[in-house]
């Protein structure tokens, strides 16, 4: 616990001082901001176009489209806002400037990913709130203190789902040296999250579910919202499968930090 | 009890052998066929509480795998390797609280943050008290006048600003070993000198045992008594810097621009025969048309060489250099030190 109270203040620590030095470059903020609320906006308006045309996709009307989707983006925030560092990790691997990360006594997950925090990653945050919110008043979702809990726990636990996908690609840099078209497979793939997983045949339901489980991400959880009755057993695993994959991933991170020898001076 | 003990330290890398071209790339995808690379040969040292010694070598001679070694980044394939009690590689987070390091070329120090706030940060990163920090960044400024970078983000800085700023990032948690790898890389001299005393006047301080990794011979002269050379993963030598210091002393090379072509192995006859003695000089080609004539000082005088080129040819341009650690290494293997 005391060290739990460390690390959660050297955190604001740092990301603070990393949010004062990025407001330097203000219009650099607005503009990725906007940039990443219009992506996300076009998301929505081509299920709109869509549903101009068809009433619903397999079973599934516009305002669950729109619920689904402000889930699966919820739940890829904090990878977003928190691991955003990620990304670049093959940069600072292949020309040894990673090595620094063992010489402080903290951990070395916590170390790299504190130094990025994606601000614009909070307009993201806004947005989806704000659809989540639309959807659910217009699907009539009773927002009784359950229901409350059991969004903030699966939240929680797709975010955590997403997180370790991420960490579990870019941890793959320490073996492979052009990692990035993992993390960019990873990234493309969670995208599908956004949609029924109903609607893939079963090749990929298999592999959505089993292999490189999106699936728990948004859909499975926010069956438990919007078809309130019918109980699957895979949307109450949904905790479980992030808990798991989170360990495998850290694990594999460990493993990677371990084998890593930088370059030579 | 010596602060640093390494007996008998190993290190291997498996490296795989590719073969050529598109084919082979492919075959390398399944290959299992792997070679053994010894970067790190049965080292061993002790150094004591205190001490600053020289830690040299020709680059690729494992100077940067023992000392990745020594400071947890990397585990030994065998040996035993002791730092202020601690086995770095298996209590990292222990161990790191004890030892600080400089990179030359890379900081440590958050790029984007104004030189004060990397301090705050590593102030809450190590957990140092208050009175330690206060002591320690008046020390500091009294040194090299910190306070004066302070609002300065890291990433504006002059190398030679950001190099002083993390030689005294890293004794902010009073380590009680420093290691420090090129820490005068690519600066002019008139900062090398003021790294030079910083590090002498924090070695002297607080009897902080400090291993120092350069190429700049002066750098040693300068702060190290003993100095321990590297090669092909052994130690080659092990003592007194004065020693390695005559052999530095007794050779320079003389670089030599011509205004024509000549004749190299003409040349080298004229001044084998001219200048009779045991260590005859070394002469060789260089790009652009300069040559290199290593001599010993002890055997013939510089002026005298000098005075002889002038007479066999015109010369465009003339520089005295100090030979390089090549030399110096070969210089030991042959005369046995």
């Amino acid at each position: 616990m005391k060290r739990f109270r460390f690390y959660a203040r050297l955190y604001i620590l740092m990301i603070s001082q990393y949010i004062k030095a990025r407001m330097q470059f203000r219009s650099d903020f607005y503009i990725s901001t906007f940039a990443m609320i219009l992506l996300n906006i076009t998301g929505i308006f081509s299920y709109w176009i869509l549903f101009h045309s068809i009433s619903s996709i397999d079973g599934w009307n516009f305002n669950q489209l729109v619920f689904l989707y402000s889930f699966a983006l919820l739940a890829t925030t904090p990878q977003q806002i928190f691991f955003d560092n990620l990304w670049v990790i093959r940069i600072s691997l292949r020309n040894g400037n990673f090595i620094k990360y063992y010489f402080k006594p903290i951990n070395t997950l916590f170390y790299y990913i504190s130094e990025v925090f994606d601000i614009k990653g909070l307009g993201q945050l806004g947005l989806a709130l704000v659809m989540l919110i639309y959807s659910s008043v217009k699907l009539g979702i009773n927002w009784n203190l359950l229901n409350i809990i059991m969004l903030i726990v699966f939240i929680l636990s797709s975010a955590l789902i997403m997180i370790s996908l991420m960490l579990l690609a870019a941890s793959i840099s320490f073996w492979v040296i052009e990692s990035v078209s993992v993390i960019m497979l990873i990234h493309k793939l969670s995208e599908y999250s956004r949609y029924p997983i109903t609607i893939f045949n079963g090749v990929f339901r298999f592999i959505f579910t089993g292999i490189i489980p999106i699936a728990f991400i948004a859909y499975y959880p926010s069956r438990y919202f919007l078809s309130q009755g019918t109980f699957d057993v895979k949307v109450f695993a949904t905790p479980f499968v992030g808990i798991i994959l989170f360990m495998i991933a850290y694990r594999v991170w460990t493993i990677g930090v371990n084998r890593y020898s930088g370059t030579g001076s | 009890m010596s602060i640093i003990q390494i007996n008998n330290l190993c290190k291997n890398f498996k490296v795989l052998n590719r073969h050529q071209g598109f084919g082979g790339a492919i075959k390398d995808l399944f290959s299992r066929d792997y070679k053994i690379v010894k970067a790190v040969e049965n080292i061993s040292m002790s150094i004591e509480k205190g001490e600053m010694v020289g830690f040299v070598g020709p680059n690729g001679a494992g100077k940067s795998t023992t000392i990745k070694m020594m400071t947890g980044v990397l585990e030994p394939t065998s040996g035993d390797i002791l730092v202020d009690n601690f086995v770095p590689y298996k209590q990292r987070m222990k161990y790191v609280r004890n030892i600080g390091v400089v990179f030359g070329q890379r900081t440590q120090l958050w790029w984007e943050l104004p030189v004060i706030e990397s301090f705050r940060l590593l102030k809450e990163i190590f957990e140092i008290d208050d009175k330690t920090y206060e002591t320690n960044m008046g020390v500091f400024n009294e040194l090299v006048g910190i306070n004066a970078l302070f609002n300065t983000p890291v990433r504006f800085l002059s190398l030679g600003q950001r190099m002083l700023c993390d030689i005294v990032a890293a004794f902010l948690h009073n380590p009680k070993i420093i290691f420090l790898d090129e820490p005068t890389i690519g600066l002019d001299v008139s900062v090398k000198n003021k790294i030079r005393g910083l590090i002498k006047e924090l070695n002297s301080m607080n009897k902080t045992t400090i291993l120092l990794t350069t190429h700049d011979i002066s750098d040693l002269e300068v702060l190290c008594k003993r100095i321990i050379i590297v090669d092909k993963g052994s130690v080659i030598f092990d003592g007194d810097m004065q020693k390695v210091n005559s052999i530095f002393g007794a050779y320079r090379v003389l670089r030599l621009e011509l205004s024509e072509q000549n004749n190299l192995e003409e040349l080298s006859a004229k001044i084998m025969s001219n200048f009779k003695c045991d260590k005859p000089p070394e002469i060789e080609p260089c790009e652009d048309g300069w040559i290199n004539i290593t001599i010993n000082l002890e055997e013939i005088k510089l002026i005298d060489m000098l005075n002889y080129l002038l007479t066999l040819f015109p010369l465009k341009d003339i520089k005295v250099e100090e030979i390089p650690t090549e030399k110096v290494i070969r210089e030991i293997y042959e005369g046995g030190m």
